[in-house]
């Protein structure tokens, strides 16, 4: 097999599809490369949230409110059952420290433009029962919502393929072919295809196809274990997090949680999907490639989780899973060329928010290729940042 | 549709072998691409009662020395299991 296109997209998850989607849309002729199957990676092996309160105020947050904006259309555009919600969303505070941090970070996100308060357990009680008395306070925002990650992905995929994308499932991306500094084709274990861009989407494995052309990327697989329940009735009303899934994911004081000094982070996030099953997660933790899930990372996350929504325990866990975050060292994606190649485009390294950010990656990735710039300033996602620091 | 193609492999999903075979046609070599594309295995039994047929319709439709990498997918737990139980540390309680 020998073929040309225009753009070769390497990797099958969330993100690779939803750029499959956006450059096809656009009128570019996509072939998308996956080694297994959809859904393989981590968008395969995740939790369902668009949770706008967990982001960094900034750019991380500007990026979350443009594609949460985008994901209000998106089920019409693709013309597929994706099960977005706008359902809201509170981020519990067990401790009086949490409690400060909490403040700073919020009034932060306000002026960033997000709709978010702080209540006592009182008030927070009202609009989510069973909730332990314990917790000092919590968070609610009335803005965060979630998605299937699944349908999301069948959605971008069917939508492209009618706008003429192709799409290789069972195919590996094994070297890239390049002459005088340009891409010049993709080598997989079905022939050669011939572009002159090619988008490496390959999450968690972005770094490998980067070795392919001597480039060295800061991404890493930080594995997230997380419990599915059997169906219950509407239990979870808004979906959750704890204020230490701020602090495992950013660090951001460590002297009050030591969960995140050791080995296995836990920030915990609870939602219920359409079906009833309750998502209980998550660990963060570097563990190579390795995708099992642990027995001692699941009692920890149901342990906590029984302590903030004592009820919980009541329920039947069906399935444990993991999955790779493709996690980078400033906790924002890598998007851009990259000047040692020219052609070579890079979008990954998404960590806890690839599904979140995947229309907006969606919309960047399509217009730096096709127009040469976007809507914010791409140097601050560009690999280049990196480098800056050594 | 012929009529074995009706016949229902998963009942907690109501999934069919047609869709099965479509599925297959689409590109599914593994148990997880059967699930992803129709959502057989995802039911309250967690495919203990569909898996094994599944995995005897994707054999006659990958190589035999691929019948290793069918990402049967098990996971803990192999029963549900109440989290109550599963958390519970004998003389520390639930702490
Ligand atoms: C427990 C957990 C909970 C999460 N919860 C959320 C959440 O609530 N909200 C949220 O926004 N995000 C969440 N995430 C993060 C989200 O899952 C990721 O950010 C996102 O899935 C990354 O998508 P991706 O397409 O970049 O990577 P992946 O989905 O990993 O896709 C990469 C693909 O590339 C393929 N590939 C690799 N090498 C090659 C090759 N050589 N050739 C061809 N193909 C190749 C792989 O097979 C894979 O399919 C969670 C993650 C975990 C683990
Ligand atoms: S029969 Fe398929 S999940 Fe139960």
């Amino acid at each position: 097999m020998s073929r040309k296109t225009d753009i070769v997209v390497i990797g099958g998850g969330v993100i690779g599809a939803s750029i499959t989607y956006y450059l096809s849309k656009r009128g570019k002729k996509v072939i998308l490369v996956e080694k297994k199957d959809f859904a393989f990676g981590s968008s395969g092996a995740c939790d369902q949230m668009i949770f706008l309160q967990t982001k960094n105020p900034g750019i991380h947050l500007e990026l979350a409110i443009e594609s949460k904006k985008m994901y209000k259309n998106l089920e019409k555009e693709l013309n597929h059952p994706i099960e977005f919600q706008t359902i809201g969303g509170m981020v519990l505070i067990e401790t009086e420290d949490q409690m400060r941090v909490m403040k700073e970070f919020v009034k932060r996100q306000k002026e960033t433009g997000l709709n978010v308060e702080i209540l006592d357990i009182k008030d927070g009680t009202k609009i989510q029962e069973g909730l332990s008395p314990d917790l000092v306070g919590t968070t609610y925002s009335p803005d965060d919502a979630h998605v299937n990650s699944l349908e999301l992905i069948k959605g971008y995929i069917k939508k492209a393929v009618t706008f003429g994308a192709e799409v290789l499932v069972n195919t590996e991306v094994i070297g890239i072919r390049t002459k005088n500094g340009k891409v010049k084709g993709v080598e997989t274990t079905k022939g050669t295809i011939g572009c002159e861009v090619l988008v490496n989407a390959a999450g968690s494995w972005a770094p490998v196809i980067g070795e392919m052309i001597g480039l060295d990327l800061p991404i890493r697989p930080r594995r997230g274990q997380i419990i599915l329940t059997e169906e219950v009735p509407p239990y979870i009303k808004h979906d959750i997090i704890s204020a230490n899934y701020i602090t495992a994911k950013y660090s951001l004081d460590r002297s009050f949680d030591n969960d995140v000094l050791g080995k296995l982070g836990v920030g915990l996030a609870i939602s219920q999907n359409h079906r009833g099953n309750i998502f209980i997660g998550a660990t963060r933790e570097f563990a190579g490639y390795n995708t099992e899930t642990t027995r001692e990372g699941i009692r920890r996350i149901l342990k906590h989780a029984g302590k903030l929504i004592p009820g919980i325990v009541n329920f039947n866990i069906i399935r444990t899973f993991a999955g790779l975050r493709p996690y980078t060292p400033d906790g924002l994606p890598i998007i851009g060329y990259v000047d040692e190649v020219e052609g070579f485009f890079i979008a990954a390294g998404h960590e806890g928010d690839g599904i979140c950010l995947s229309p907006v990656t969606g919309k960047i990735v399509s217009e730096l290729i096709i127009d040469g710039k976007t809507f914010i300033d791409a140097k601050l996602l560009n690999l280049n940042r990196f480098r800056h620091l050594t | 549709m012929s009529h074995e193609k009706n016949v229902c492999i998963c009942r907690c999903e109501e999934v069919t072998e047609g869709e099965i075979l479509r599925a297959i046609e689409e590109g599914a070599r593994t148990v997880k691409g059967i699930k992803i594309r129709t959502q057989a295995t995802m039911g309250l039994c967690q495919g203990r009662t569909c898996r094994r047929l599944i995995v005897n319709i994707l054999s006659k439709h990958v190589d035999i020395n691929d019948i290793s990498k069918l990402e049967i997918g098990i996971r803990v737990p192999v029963r549900t299991i109440k989290i109550k139980n599963f958390i519970y540390d004998e003389g520390k309680g639930y702490e």
